[in-house]
């Protein structure tokens, strides 16, 4: 279990992000304009269904030999000088970290954004051993003085308005009356961490692939950021889930061709940075030690799961721009590390089924992620099964069991489904005007608070069918 | 699918005795045992990787230098779509003074730099002349203490030059590999960045640069590579308040490509 | 796709009016039988009909769903075409009745039906090959593209080229046409709020596309952006294409 479970119903978590009238507008545009960009990207880029195809069979077939890549990639990167980790859960992976920074004495750690870190909950482990850890990325510096997670996964502060950034910068960073531009506010980010980037002990990172052939970490960022994360401090710890290592370079350029168009619409991120083991004895620059912390946590375990096609994820976050639930609700309110339809089936992953009890549900399964998805994952199929998971281990209300196993009968017997209809006929009839409800009691009220429904005809159509022979 | 298996297996961290660490045989036994479920249920095609890399790139670039010129054309679409600046001069020893009219522009006083040997120019005579001082990073490695001096520098400087061992025309990148007097941050921590290449860096697309990083680590790494490669598409940017977009985060603000026409005599 | 008859043969469809249709919007199975009569469509509709399972399959219940595919699969088993009002339903029989009924006595018929399964606006115009009708009602209209029949059956076209040929009613696009209308099934109910804001992204798209009627092939959509029009008292319409097609 890598997160407490969370108690509050979604329902809830879902109806007050709604109410945030700057969260829907900033979800909008952000999600509408990433739509466009992707669209477009893809638009101009006939290759891209071809290349898209290709990605998922890599994918496919490096799973099925993960062993064998790991243990090339293990190999490569001890042959270049660095060291390997193997972290089987969140805690251990944290471990390893603390134990790294211990090690080499650390008092500050520079962080390029990392969604793995973010899963084992790093931050916090790192502070309570008196390492300051520092975001660096943008999004997730501005959400790190907020004491706040990343409510998207490749624009962590989408919730968050100029003027909310400037008031946050203004008072944590003691400049006061700072104006809401971001023009100037990321001038003040980048003098801020400049001094950060050079005077940290470690950096630490994520990994977007590993190129087994070659032990090649390979990091796609636009800030540069990453770049000085992985050059200026003595030491570079990255922390990688299992599935993101790829067999060659030349899979590396197709995974390359389709991810930043998949997240932002841009043919390759600013910058792509592949690091292969500490500095040589050669160079100026890098660090001394480069360490990589690979962790299952969950991921190993759906190899012959049902969530096995999870795994191909390239966390480009394509899916949640598409998701109609995620555009309205946006990040926070699933809860979990990672928000978006991927989310639900990752945070299925990394906590087990009682956690998405709610959020298996927090899809209309309108199958947009799926089209959307670079290497066509088949998310709403995973829901569905998410769901049946949620059902087969009586982790769904009783309640909802008893009525779906009624439907169920009902469903089956053409005599009770047209008693059904004769009843729910007559039971209606007090709420009915002009062939309309507008209010019903109970359950049913969940439609009728916002909804009219139609009523139930007086005669089915198969009732009037032999008017019709 | 097999198992009804969510959720990560306590099982495994239960039986751990307190402080113990994960090894790679306990790890790749569990992918494994994990793998041995599914026998034959997803297609295992092997990796594809090119025969011969190296060859096959030696044919590419002889390919290519034929057509160049329409290639370089491309590039320069592609650079100045990502907000790279784009200059052309016939010779190398128009360099320096391209660089010299960069920098005043800049007001730029301060110039880091590859050494000449990497750069195919040597630019510090003529930019010293205009009062711009150039500092070129050395090829062999100095004392911790002159590395640090090294560093402080690199960080003030207005701008840094360097080459390019690749410019891919289909995205508008730069590709550079770090070694022995070609150092990371002089690409990274001055505002300005300004890459020197010919057309023997030009390749047209990423399944290409793809063949090059195949062909660059067929047999063992010359002993001056570095342990870094870098692809550069434009300067540094975010667009993470309010979607506003903003360049110069951490990265340099502007990058400039200068293209030399007749060659710079760097690749054999 | 074109018109397969044997010369001289009519066509026979049975119809799989749908629990959503038959019970709420009978007038919308009426209008599909006179208007394949119409074109010399011999109509049949086996008796019993309850369901094709999906609330159920959605939901997780598979074993459920199963039986009830299995019941469906058995009363359509001598049809030589099936035709569904719902791309939803549709999707269901010819997506998820193979794999749930897999190693069943009814796996053979399953397959069988998934094959001779249409959507009613693909039935027109890729079995039919007809494209041109009258519109009974005036327009703009709109077309809203319904989850499963998008993206389930990969079907954009056929509902489009029908009203875009239809003589008599203007057609205009409608902005996020490819988006949910938030019904989801049980999902409007277990997140209501959701469901409807989902929904007033829709309507406001309506509104602003000009169009004086929304048309779609789904009871399910339908029944969602019907239902918020209709809270609003607005005088926008949405109708399934059926009811446009002039019968």
């Amino acid at each position: 279990m890598t997160e407490p479970l969370i108690t509050t119903p979604l329902r809830e978590r879902a109806a007050q992000a709604l109410g945030d009238r700057f969260l829907h507008e900033a979800l909008d545009i952000a999600t509408t304009r990433f739509i466009a960009l992707r669209r477009d990207a893809f638009g101009d880029f006939p290759e891209g269904e071809a290349l898209r195809d290709r990605a998922r069979a890599i994918k496919e077939a490096t799973l099925q030999r993960l062993d064998a890549h790991l243990e090339t990639l293990v190999a490569n990167i001890e042959r270049l000088g660095g060291h390997v980790h193997f972290a089987t859960t969140a805690e251990e992976a944290r471990e390893i970290v603390l134990d790294i920074a211990r090690r080499t004495g650390a008092r500050m750690a520079v962080k390029s954004k990392s969604m793995a870190t973010e899963e084992i909950h790093l931050n916090d482990a790192l502070q309570a051993i008196g390492v300051t850890p520092v975001e660096t990325d943008l999004g997730e510096y501005i959400i790190q003085l907020a004491h706040e997670r990343p409510s998207h996964i490749i624009a962590p502060a989408i919730h968050k308005t100029k003027g909310q950034v400037a008031e946050l910068f203004s008072r944590e960073l003691r400049r006061p009356g700072l104006p809401a531009d971001p023009e100037v506010l990321t001038k003040i980010a980048r003098e801020e961490l400049r001094e950060k980037f050079l005077t940290a002990d470690l950096g630490i990172t994520g990994a977007n692939f590993a190129v087994a052939d070659t032990g090649t970490v390979v990091l796609v960022t636009n800030e540069g950021n990453g770049r000085m994360v992985t050059s200026l401090p003595r030491v570079h710890v990255a922390v990688m889930g299992v599935e993101k290592v790829i067999p060659s370079m030349t899979d590396l350029a197709v995974f390359l061709a389709i991810l930043a168009k998949s997240a932002t619409g841009q043919k390759l991120s600013v910058y792509t940075t592949l690091v292969q083991g500490p500095r040589r004895p050669g160079e100026l620059e890098g660090p001394d030690e480069f360490h990589l912390v690979l962790l299952d946590n969950g991921r190993v375990a759906q190899l012959a799961g049902p969530l096995r096609e999870s795994l191909y994820c390239l966390r480009c976050g394509a899916c949640l721009n598409v998701c109609p639930v995620y555009r309205q609700i946006g990040g926070h309110a699933y809860g979990y590390t990672y928000p978006g339809p991927i989310g639900i089936l990752l945070t299925a992953m990394l906590n087990g089924p009682a956690s998405v009890r709610d959020l298996s549900h927090a899809s209309s399964l309108c199958g947009a992620c799926a089209d959307a998805c670079p290497v066509r994952i088949d998310i709403p199929r995973m829901l569905i099964e998410l769901r049946r998971e949620v059902d087969v281990r009586g982790i769904a209300p009783r309640s909802e069991r008893i009525v779906f196993k009624a439907l169920a009968r009902l469903l089956r017997s053409p005599t009770l489904y047209r008693l059904a209809a004769r009843i729910g006929r007559a039971a209606q009839r007090p709420f009915v005007s002009d062939g309309r409800i507008r209010a019903l009691p109970s359950f049913f009220g969940e439609w009728t608070k916002t909804r009219d429904l139609p009523s139930i005809a007086a005669r089915t159509f198969q009732e009037r069918w032999r008017d019709l022979s | 699918m097999t198992s009804h298996k969510l959720g990560p297996d306590d099982g495994a961290s239960s039986s751990r005795r307190a402080g113990a660490r994960t090894t790679k045989a306990e790890f790749l036994a569990r992918v494994r045992g994990e793998m041995a479920k599914t026998p034959g249920l997803f297609v295992a095609a092997p990796a594809e990787r090119p025969a011969q890399p190296r060859q096959r790139l030696e044919l590419l670039r002889r390919e290519l230098s034929e057509r160049w010129p329409h290639t370089l054309e491309r590039f320069r679409a592609e650079f100045e779509h990502v907000a790279g600046v784009f200059h052309r001069v016939p010779t190398a020893a128009d360099v320096p003074a391209a660089l010299e009219r960069i920098c005043r522009e800049r007001g730029a006083r301060r110039v880091v730099s590859w050494p000449s040997e990497e750069l195919g120019v040597a630019i510090a005579p003529v930019l010293g002349a205009a009062g711009i001082a150039v500092e070129p990073m050395p090829r062999a490695v100095p004392p911790d203490a002159e590395r640090l001096r090294i560093r402080a520098a690199v960080a003030e400087a207005d701008v840094g030059v360097t080459g390019a061992d690749l410019a891919v025309a289909e995205t508008g990148t730069l590709v550079l590999v770090a070694a022995a007097g070609r150092p990371r941050s002089t690409s990274l921590l001055p505002p300005c960045h300004v890459a020197v290449f010919d057309r023997t860096a030009l390749v047209e697309s990423l399944e290409q640069v793809g063949l090059a990083l195949e062909a660059w680590h067929e047999g063992p790494a010359p002993a001056e590579r570095g342990a870094v490669i870098n692809f550069i598409t434009g300067p540094s940017r975010t667009a993470d308040i309010e979607l506003t977009l903003t360049r110069g985060v951490h990265g340099p603000k502007e990058i400039h490509a200068l293209f030399v026409d007749g060659g710079l005599g760097l690749h054999g | 796709m074109s018109v397969s008859a044997a010369a001289g043969a009519t066509p026979r469809v049975a119809l799989m009016i749908t629990c959503l249709a038959d019970m709420f919007y009978p007038e919308v199975g009426e209008r599909i039988v006179r208007l394949l009569r119409r074109l010399g469509v011999e109509v049949t509709l086996p008796t019993g009909q309850t369901c094709c399972g999906l609330p159920l399959f959605n939901s997780g219940y598979h074993d459920e769903a199963a039986a009830v595919a299995a019941r469906t699969v058995t009363i359509f088993r001598d049809a030589e075409a099936v035709i569904v009002p719902s791309g939803s339903c549709a999707w269901m029989v010819k997506h998820e009745y193979p794999g749930l009924l897999r190693g069943r006595a009814e796996a053979a018929d399953a397959e069988r039906l998934a094959a001779r399964t249409w959507e009613f606006s693909q039935f027109l115009v890729r079995r039919l090959g007809r494209t041109t009708f009258e519109s009974d009602v005036e327009g703009p209209l709109a077309y809203h593209d319904s989850c499963h029949l998008l993206r389930g059956l990969h079907e954009g076209a056929t509902p489009r080229t029908l009203l875009n040929n239809l003589s008599g009613a203007a057609v205009v696009p409608l902005p996020g046409s490819d988006e949910c209308c938030g019904f989801g099934g049980s999902f409007s109910v277990r997140l209501p709020e959701v469901s409807t804001s989902i929904l007033e992204r829709k309507l406001a798209n309506l509104e602003a596309s000009g169009a004086r009627c929304l048309v779609a092939c789904d009871a399910g959509c339908l029944m969602q952006i019907r239902g918020g029009l209709a809270r609003r008292n607005s005088p926008l319409r949405a109708l399934h294409l059926a009811e446009v097609l002039k019968s």
